[in-house]
């Protein structure tokens, strides 16, 4: 039991050596992706590459703002939600990526 | 006993000097760090590894927006371009100055 946790771990680590290793890895599972502009990405990733270009299947889209209320002055923070069947993200906007949380 | 020169002493603990940056960054894999981008949010995680491009993958991944924690990863890769400074977090750090 330990030995195999050791060499999972092992297999790992070794899985890892690059940082876009942990992106391979996710490859055909659904994945989070931060982008700039305040835009969040869920969806499946079938292909990517050096530049983070990547193609994202069956794809919800979450827009945060923050709007100023005229009377208040308070700030009302915003979500507006899409979904998007197939969808092409320009690596240069990118700024996180996460396989899912597998405790989640 | 260690004389090294300057404030920083990241990564220079032990028998090896550490030389040039990317001496730097081999040696703080594997620990707890901090990263910092440009927009201001921090990531405080286990470093696992990262590239010629400054992208990085974490394990165990915080994200804090103004000091306030938002979002937990377990794994996390942040690409590169976004990234101001990586530090390690073996001292409190104090954003206040």
């Amino acid at each position: 039991m330990a030995a195999a946790a050791a060499a999972a771990a092992a297999e790992e680590e070794i899985a890892v050596k690059e940082p876009l290793d942990l992106i391979r890895l996710s490859l055909d599972e659904r994945i989070y992706v931060k982008l700039r502009s305040d835009r969040e990405l869920r969806g499946k990733l079938h292909a990517y590459d050096q530049h983070l270009n990547m193609i994202l299947g069956d794809v919800e889209e979450i827009v945060t703002t923050v709007e100023i209320d005229d009377e208040t002055y308070e700030e009302i923070v915003r979500t507006t939600k899409r979904t998007i069947p197939f969808l092409f993200v320009r690596g240069d906007g990118v700024i996180l990526v996460s396989p899912p949380l597998r405790t989640a | 006993m260690s004389t090294g020169g300057g404030a920083d002493k990241s990564g220079g603990g032990g028998g090896g000097a550490v030389k040039t940056p990317s001496d730097f960054l081999k040696s703080i894999r594997g620990r707890p760090v901090v990263v910092k981008l440009n927009s201001g949010v921090d990531y405080r995680g286990i470093l696992a590894c990262l590239d010629g491009y400054m992208n990085i993958a974490m394990e165990q991944t915080e994200e804090y927006v103004n000091g306030q924690l938002k979002n937990k990863y377990g794994d996390a890769f942040i690409r590169g371009n976004n990234v101001l400074y990586i530090s390690t977090s073996k001292r409190t750090l104090t954003d206040d100055a």
